[in-house]
Formats: C-alpha cells, sequence, structure tokens
C-alpha cells in the first residue's frame, strides 16, 4: 500500500478546497439536477402534502392536517351508517399487482426466448431484429390498443379467422381480464426485450461450452448459468414492465371494459368527480409506497446474490 | 385526440394571424364554439381569438380554482356554474342589462344556477340517457326500465359510461330518489339496481361508443342527445329513447372568470354569440338545443328531423351535490366496480 492511499479518505485533506461553484461540474449538472428536482422530487413531496390535507367541499383541499385519506382506504362508513372495514380498496389494490404481475411473467416467459433467439442471429440480422422490436414504440399506445381491439372485437380480425375455420359466427373477446392482459402484455414487451437482449447479448458463449463439458445437461446449464448470468436484465426488464403496469389506466378500460376498477382509474376518480383529492394522493401514496417495497426487494436479493462467493 | 388536434390546430391558426389590436381567450368543450362564428368575431372586432378545450367539468373548475388562468370566456354547465358563483371565481358582469339577456327564451332565464342572471348567458343544453341500436332492438324503449332492469335480447348488449355522473342520475329518475341525496338508503337502492344491471352489461366505457353502437357490439348506449343526433345523421341506426321517468339534463353557459385580462372583448364576444342569427349559426354547427331565441326557419335540426333536440318528457337537470351526497356517488360506484 502507497503512502497516499494511507491517508484516505483524501477529498477532506485536499486544501484548499474549491468552492462549489468554480467546480465545471456542478454548473454542468446544474440543469438536470433543478429537472429531476422540480419535474420529479418536487411532485411527489406535493402529492405527500396532499393526502396529509382536508378535502374541500368542491375539490381542492385546505392546509388542514388530517389522516382521513389514509383511514380512508380500510375503514368507511357503511351502509348503516357506522364506520366499518372496507375491503373494497384492498380488493382494487390487490386485483391490480395481479394483473401487473402476471403482465411481468408472461412478459418474461415470451422476452427470453426472443432475446436469445436475436442475440444468436449474425451482426446486421441482429441489428434489424432489435430495431423491429423497437418498432411499436413508434405508434402511439393509444392506437396499439385500439388495434387489439380491431383485431379482438366483434367481426374483428381474430373472430371473422375463427368464422372461416368453422366456429360460430359472432364471436368477440373483448371486454374481459384476457383482452385487458393481452394489451398489456403487448405494449410492455419491447420493455421487457431489451434489457433481457443486453444482458444475454454479453452472454459468454464459452461458459455454455464449459457447463456442457462438465456434464451439465441443458436444464441444469439454463439454470445454474444462464439465468444467474443474465438475472440482471431480467430483473431490469421485470421492474420496467411491473411499475408503469400498475398504474395502468388504458387497458382496463378500453380492453376490459372498464367492469372492474384498477388503480389508476380509482386515483383519476376520486381526483374528478369524487372531489376528494386527499384521498386519492393518499391511494397514490400508497401505490408509490408498495412499488418502493418492492424494488427494494429486489436490491437487497440482487446485492446478496453479488456477495455471495 | 381528433378533438384535441382540432383545437390546437384552430388555435395556431389564429396564433399566427397578424398583429391585432386585442385579445380573447376562450377555454370550452372540444368543438363546441363554431370555428366560424370565431374567425367572423375575429375579423370583424380585429381581435386575435384563442380557443383552448377542456373535456370534464372538474378540470375546469380546477383550473379557476387555482386563479390567474389567463381565460377570459369559460363554459360550464350549470351545478358546475352554481359553485363558482358562491365560491367568488367568476365575474358579476351584469349579463341581465346586456342585449343577449332579451334574446334568451324566457323559460330559461334566471334558472336555479344564476337566479339574477348576472353571471352567465348560456349557450347550448341537452340531454342523456340510453341510445338503441334499432337494428338490433326492436322493443319498447319508453322507460328506463329496459335499460336497468334489461330482459332478452338487451342482456349482455349494455354498455354504460365509465364515470358516475349522469349514469346514476338516471338511475336516480327511474327510482325516484332526488339528484343529491344525501339519504344511506335511497342511495344503497341505487347501488343494488345497478348492481343487478352490471351482469347484463358489457362495458363501462365513454370512449368510441359510436362505432361501439353502430357495430351492434352493444344495443344500447347511455349517451348524449347531440351526440346521437349526429350518428344518426350519418346513417347509423341509432335511436334516443324518450323515457317516461324524464332525461338527465345540462346546460353550459358564457362565464367571465375573474380577472379576466379582457374583460370588454369577453363581453363583445357573448353579445355577438348571442344574436339571432348567430346564434341559430351556432346552433347547427353544435347540433345540441339551443336556449337562446333563434332564427326558426334557419334551423336545420327541427323537430322533424331531429326528434333527439324536443324531448317531450321532462328534462331534470344535474345538481350541485354536497361533499355528503358526492361520497354517496362515489361510494355507489366503487362498490359496483370494486
Amino acid at each position: 500500500m502507497t503512502d497516499s492511499a494511507l491517508h484516505a479518505p483524501a477529498g477532506l485533506e485536499r486544501a484548499p478546497r474549491a468552492r462549489f461553484w468554480h467546480d465545471l461540474s456542478f454548473w454542468g449538472l446544474l440543469p438536470s439536477r433543478l429537472l429531476m428536482g422540480f419535474a420529479l422530487i418536487l411532485p411527489i413531496f406535493i402529492i405527500a402534502a396532499v393526502s396529509v390535507a382536508t378535502r374541500g367541499a368542491y375539490g381542492g383541499f385546505t392546509w388542514d392536517f388530517n389522516l382521513a385519506g389514509y383511514s380512508q382506504i380500510l375503514f368507511n362508513e357503511g351502509w348503516t351508517g357506522e364506520l366499518e372495514f372496507t375491503p373494497q380498496y384492498l380488493l382494487i389494490i390487490g386485483r391490480t399487482f395481479l394483473l401487473a404481475g402476471a403482465t411481468t411473467l408472461i412478459c418474461l416467459l415470451f422476452a427470453v426466448p426472443v432475446a436469445y433467439f436475436i442475440s444468436r442471429q449474425p451482426a446486421s440480422r441482429k441489428a434489424v431484429l432489435v430495431y423491429l422490436v423497437t418498432l411499436p414504440f413508434w405508434v402511439s399506445m393509444i392506437l396499439r390498443v385500439y388495434a387489439w381491439m380491431i383485431i379482438l372485437g366483434k367481426d374483428g380480425t381474430l373472430p371473422s379467422l375463427l368464422e372461416q375455420l368453422g366456429f360460430p359466427a359472432g364471436m368477440s373477446f373483448m371486454f374481459n381480464d384476457g383482452a385487458t392482459l393481452t394489451a398489456m402484455v403487448y405494449t410492455a414487451m419491447p420493455l421487457m426485450v431489451l434489457p433481457v437482449f443486453a444482458s444475454i447479448e454479453k452472454l459468454d458463449g464459452t461458459l455454455i461450452e464449459a457447463s456442457h463439458d462438465l456434464y451439465g445437461d441443458r436444464w441444469v446449464t439454463l439454470r445454474r448459468v444462464i439465468l444467474p448470468l443474465t438475472a440482471p436484465g431480467l430483473v431490469a426488464g421485470a421492474i420496467l414492465v411491473f411499475v408503469p403496469a400498475l398504474g395502468a389506466v388504458l387497458e382496463p378500460t378500453l380492453m376490459g371494459g372498464g367492469k372492474q376498477m384498477m388503480m389508476g382509474s380509482l386515483i383519476q376518480l376520486q381526483f374528478g368527480g369524487g372531489r376528494n383529492w386527499p384521498f386519492g394522493a393518499a391511494i397514490a401514496m400508497t401505490l408509490m409506497a408498495l412499488v418502493m417495497l418492492f424494488l427494494i426487494a429486489t436490491a437487497l436479493r440482487a446485492a446478496r446474490r453479488e456477495v455471495r462467493p | 385526440m381528433k378533438k384535441y388536434f382540432a383545437a390546437t390546430a384552430l388555435a395556431l391558426c389564429f396564433a399566427t394571424s397578424a398583429q391585432a389590436a386585442g385579445e380573447l381567450n376562450i377555454y370550452a368543450w372540444a368543438e363546441s364554439i363554431s370555428p366560424a362564428l370565431i374567425e367572423k368575431f375575429s375579423k370583424e372586432n380585429d381581435v386575435k381569438v384563442n380557443v383552448d378545450s377542456f373535456t370534464s367539468n372538474e378540470d375546469l373548475l380546477t383550473k379557476l380554482q387555482a386563479g390567474s388562468s389567463g381565460y377570459d370566456i369559460a363554459t360550464p354547465s350549470q351545478h358546475f356554474l352554481r359553485v363558482m358563483i358562491d365560491q367568488g371565481i367568476i365575474e358579476n358582469f351584469g349579463a341581465s342589462k346586456l342585449k343577449a339577456y332579451e334574446n334568451i327564451e324566457e323559460k330559461w332565464r334566471n334558472q336555479w344556477w344564476d337566479e339574477t342572471q348576472d353571471y352567465s348567458i348560456p349557450l347550448a343544453y341537452g340531454t342523456a340517457g340510453f341510445v338503441v341500436n334499432t337494428d338490433q332492438y326492436k322493443g319498447a324503449t319508453d322507460s328506463f326500465k329496459y335499460f336497468f332492469e334489461p330482459e332478452g335480447e338487451l342482456k349482455g348488449k349494455i354498455a354504460l359510461l365509465s364515470y358516475p355522473d349522469e349514469v346514476i342520475g338516471a338511475a336516480q329518475l327511474y327510482l325516484g330518489v332526488p339528484f343529491c341525496s344525501e339519504d344511506q338508503a335511497e342511495m344503497k337502492k341505487v347501488l343494488d339496481l345497478l348492481m343487478a344491471q352490471k351482469p347484463s352489461v358489457a362495458v363501462y366505457s365513454s370512449d368510441n361508443i359510436a362505432s361501439r353502437l353502430a357495430s351492434g357490439e352493444v344495443s344500447a348506449h347511455f349517451w348524449w342527445d347531440g351526440d346521437s343526433l349526429r350518428a344518426r345523421k350519418t346513417g347509423s341506426p341509432v335511436k334516443l329513447a324518450m323515457t317516461k321517468e324524464g332525461l338527465v339534463g345540462w346546460m353550459d353557459s358564457y362565464v367571465i372568470p375573474k380577472g379576466a385580462p379582457n374583460h370588454d372583448n369577453a363581453v363583445k364576444f357573448i353579445e355577438f354569440m348571442s344574436t339571432l342569427e348567430n346564434a341559430t349559426e351556432q346552433m347547427n354547427f353544435y347540433s345540441h338545443s339551443s336556449p337562446m331565441k333563434v332564427i326558426e326557419d334557419k334551423v336545420e335540426n327541427t323537430k322533424e328531423t331531429a326528434p333527439e333536440l324536443y324531448p317531450d318528457v321532462p328534462i331534470t337537470f344535474s345538481r350541485t351535490c354536497s361533499a355528503a351526497a358526492q361520497d354517496l356517488v362515489t361510494r355507489v360506484w366503487t362498490q359496483l366496480l370494486q
């Protein structure tokens, strides 16, 4: 070990320290810091503040501390006029998580083989295939959902095709959970394929050969070599798909027929016609807290995996 | 989306026009005011007119509550107009002394939402009820019974809007429950009715109604009178049900937000839109009923060609609910879709 290393942390001793505004990187990073502060962090604090404010009679709120927004998630006045435990919001929250989880799982199942296939192509074709995966992003999301309505709806592409094959006429696959899930998986798929592809592409083929040389069969190779090495990509893809899926409003309303509320539409209702902003903000904060827990859990697991010898 | 685009395009057109003497910023329902009339006003008075559009009364209220919106004219519906007066966020511009006031049909003057008629001049009114596809459903439509308690061919072919307002109102009309009821037992009846109807409902959606109804994906849809009229005129086999329990009504009015930067131009514009000739042109453009006096033989949508706009059943206008009543409405809706 050298002398200077012994004197670490060096930063404290570097004398005299330049004032931070003389530092070019401070000014260079300032725009992005301001953008982050005003566009991301400040709004979250505002939502947090509104969630503990008192509702106004006609929407809006007053700055009086009130936890009614949070207690309403669990307890409400029942039809008999007494305060009782109301599971309806928990049901909506649970359903939203289930839908987002199912979307993530299905995306994973489809994305891994697709990404693996692309990564094993020659470089020129690889570029074209990756480009094709991103192609749906060029079209607005609402149009992509409408396209699915045309495919699955009455007299749509799929029902007409089935009719040609002898199935009964007039079938419709719209307005159910399957339709919602189809559209959600479709819109989220590129978000999963790209990170998974990035990590699979870096996978060293010789490691797979080595596994086979050591009598690992295909299953063992997948489980002990390929999955651990591509885990960061899988986790990144899962987060990119899961988190936005929690806030989905469009697909459940347009494809699912809006017969069952999701968290997104619940929040929208509270800020709109419901005129109960603090409650809407409290649900949004709860959603955020749950996502945070999910992310922390994933990060901890990833960290543990890295430490393991 | 198309509506936003059209509004933006319109706004851009005027934004690029030559330097004008004055300005006027209008905040109105998407595609609700005749662009031809706006252009005419703009030319005649050398005023640059900007039009932005909103899609819900709540959006409008929120924006005006925040203050200094920069708008000179807004067009809230009656129940929100009342709130705006009570909250003091719109101007008393002495509407009852204007020429425009004389042009309001007598029966629409001094309504409960603006008793003195000093804060507003109405621009359009209409109704909401259920519309059927007449190719698919030939049965009776003279009661909400066929919609809320469907039998036979309507089962599974019914669609409601994705938000509670008018739907709950219609259910209240059917059950004889007053609008904005704060009575839990009464609202429980509304919930029970909607819950029993739910298995027959295909979709709760406010988007894409015209094509869903025309294609026969559903046979009955909760909808607006003017939209139903426009769909029928373009060849869709649709009919607005004249339900004996009545229809849910709305009326939009011009108001001037407090602190409007171009107050005088706003009054000028309201007067301009309320002349016999222009009110007629506006009515023909918007395909809704006009609360203003119009030139009868220039009206395109007459009683014969557009029965949708001339209901012979009572119209009950949506009220301004108290927070307690609104909570009951929200609770019914959340439990229905929980």
